[in-house]
């Protein structure tokens, strides 16, 4: 066997929308390049408009590009077998109102060619996994936002793919639900599938990407891996608990009489809104009614 | 390796477009499409009382009722298949795109020509379901009041003192209007038409931007389908006296290959007269219901290739 090719490989993509006659084409996305390699989970942020889910559609083969090549485990995207090891959850999904989650989950199944007791196993499987099991016979017509994220991304892994490409799986779903998503998407990352998401929450690209980049009017700004990205190499971080005024006090003498060494900020860490919320609502939770 | 990976690859395709045509039919259904079979129930009760005061002589008396079962049911079969035909395929296309349930569906290992034939085939299960209901709905009424008719009629003729031979052929005359095998195979022409319109509305769908406009010129085409042999008829002749001839001979093929010529189906009107389908006719219209289909379908998934969402 020779190198196992990369997961995603995208050389030089460039697309071009036709707008109206007249005007020139609008470049969704200008010359740009990424490489996944199996195992990563990749991030790719920008503003709203900067051409990430063009990117995405046209790794799938729903758009063509304009110019530039775009592969899946070495497959070219143009090609319908390079979907058989993908998953893809896309942006504001919807599915057919009139079946139930668990058709929905049986159909996309079917579709990969999954049949009989295989796909049954997996279809309950995965609505445990997605927390959708007590919908599972309602119609999709009737979820919510949320519901219709989680049996997104139910469906996207319904063929076990080694590559899951999900476009914003967050938008719409609250705190505990992104939270949710977040440990799949962690659970799925121990299994070393390949995950190709996109966001512009950056804090939640920061926990679970190990590769980001940053994609500004459909060009790529920056890439690399996060560590490296966002290490502010001049600094050191302490963060004590129980520490009395007095020990506080010492430190601070103990770095003014180094020569080189500043004290930026001292002070209490603030939690954020965000893990204000999970404790507050999970205390709700576990109290007797 | 397998020498032909396509031919291995069938059994493959055909299981996932029977995947899609069940789930288009099963969304059709469930947007409950079937709730036109009482209006057509009530369409054959009426027929039934239809011609009953204007029977001109005791011969006749009956056979039209029959006859005018027959024709209000092929009617309504014809309209029911061509608006489900046509609007359910309209409807289907971009509705996928609108609510972008087609990204997820192409996403996964969906070759785009799957994809178009299982959703047509959905909507030919319908129009096939649909039919079916409708004709056993037909075929039992007229077989009553076929005998109903026919001991009337035979009672009649005793009461005359009619001859043994005469009221034979008196028998074959009436067990003609009856439900007999050329009326299955008018009803199979109907599915035939619907087909051949499922298949161009499919390809209407493709590059048109709403259901309302596929659903127009669908109806357009069918309507200039039935008169597209006179027309190119008259081109025919008038063009005759040219030099150049070929030119609208090729014109006219070329009009012949793209429209169909539903002037081929007026054979269902003999069927209501009474008259026997010849088998040739039906594997004839056979024959040219899959040309299109194949024709349509080809074309449809050339423009569907390319398409982007
Ligand atoms: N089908 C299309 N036709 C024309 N223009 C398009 C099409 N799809 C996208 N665009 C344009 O391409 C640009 C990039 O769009 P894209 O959807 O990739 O952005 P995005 O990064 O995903 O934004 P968001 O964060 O809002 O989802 C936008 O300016 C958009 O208007
Ligand atoms: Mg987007």
């Amino acid at each position: 066997m020779s190198v196992s090719p990369p997961a995603v490989e995208i050389r030089h993509l460039v697309k071009d929308f036709k707008t109206s006659f007249r005007r020139q084409p609008l470049r969704a996305v200008d010359d740009v390049s990424i490489r996944i390699m199996p195992g990563e989970v990749y991030g790719l942020i920008g503003p709203n408009g900067s051409g990430k889910s063009t990117t995405m559609k046209a790794l799938l083969g729903l758009v063509a590009p304009t110019s530039g090549q775009c592969a899946i485990f070495g497959k070219d995207s143009l090609k319908v077998d390079s979907r058989n090891e993908v998953g893809f959850l896309p942006e504001n999904p919807y599915f057919y109102k009139h079946l139930s989650g668990k058709e929905t989950l049986e159909f996309y199944g079917k579709l990969c060619g999954i049949r009989g007791s295989t796909l049954k196993d997996r279809v309950t499987e995965l609505l445990e996994l997605v927390d959708l099991t007590d919908a599972s016979h309602r119609r999709i017509g009737g979820y919510s936002k949320g519901m219709l994220q989680r049996i997104g991304l139910a469906q996207a892994l319904i063929q076990r793919p080694r590559l899951v490409i999900l476009d914003e799986p967050t938008a719409g779903v609250d705190p505990i639900g992104s939270r949710e998503i977040r440990d799949l998407i962690f659970k799925l990352r121990e299994q070393g599938i390949t995950v190709f998401l996109c966001s512009h929450l950056l804090e939640q690209v920061q926990e679970v990407c190990d590769h980001v980049g940053i994609i500004f009017r459909g060009k790529m700004v920056k890439e690399g891996r996060l560590e490296d990205l966002i290490a502010i190499e001049d600094q050191t971080e302490l963060i004590l608990k129980d520490a009395d005024p007095g020990l506080i006090a010492e430190i601070e003498a103990l770095i003014a009489r180094d020569a080189k060494a500043e004290l930026i900020r001292s002070g209490k860490p603030r939690t954020t809104l965000e893990r204000l919320f999970l404790r507050e609502t999970k205390r709700q939770e576990t109290q007797p009614k | 390796m397998n020498p032909l990976p396509a031919i291995a690859a069938i059994p493959e395709h055909a299981a996932r477009i029977a995947v899609i045509a069940f789930h288009a039919f099963t969304q059709l259904v469930r947007m409950k499409v079937f709730y036109f079979l009482a209006f057509f129930a009530l369409i054959l009760i009426a027929s039934n009382f239809f011609n009953l005061p204007q029977h001109e002589g005791p011969e006749a008396a009956g056979v039209d009722v029959l006859r005018a079962i027959k024709s209000w049911s092929l009617g309504a079969m014809t309209l029911f298949s061509v608006v489900l035909s046509i609007v359910s395929t309209a409807l289907l296309l971009p509705k996928d795109v609108e609510d972008r349930t087609l990204y997820t569906i192409l996403a996964k290992p969906v070759p785009r020509l799957d994809y178009l034939a299982g959703k047509l085939l959905g909507v030919l299960l319908l129009v096939f379901v649909s039919l079916a209901m409708m004709d056993a709905l037909m075929t039992g009424i007229l077989h009553i009041r076929t005998n109903m008719v026919l001991a009337d009629q035979m009672t009649f003729a005793e009461a005359r003192g009619w001859p043994a031979e005469e009221m034979e052929a008196l028998k074959t005359d009436i067990l003609a209007q009856g439900p007999t095998a050329s009326l299955q195979g008018a009803v199979l022409s109907v599915f035939l038409r619907a087909t051949i319109i499922a298949s161009l509305a499919l390809l209407i769908s493709t590059f048109s931007t709403s259901t309302l406009f596929t659903t127009i010129i669908a109806f357009l085409i069918y309507f200039i389908g039935h008169f597209q042999a006179d027309a190119r008829a008259a081109f025919l002749s008038q063009e005759a006296g040219m030099s150049d001839g070929i030119l609208a001979k090729s014109v006219t093929l070329v009009v012949a290959l793209v429209l169909p010529d539903f002037q081929l189906f007026n054979v269902i009107d003999a069927v209501i007269e009474g008259q026997v389908m010849p088998l040739v006719l039906l594997g004839k219209l056979t024959l040219i219901g899959l040309f299109y289909v194949v024709f349509y379908i080809i074309a449809s998934w050339l423009i569907f290739a390319k398409k982007e969402f």
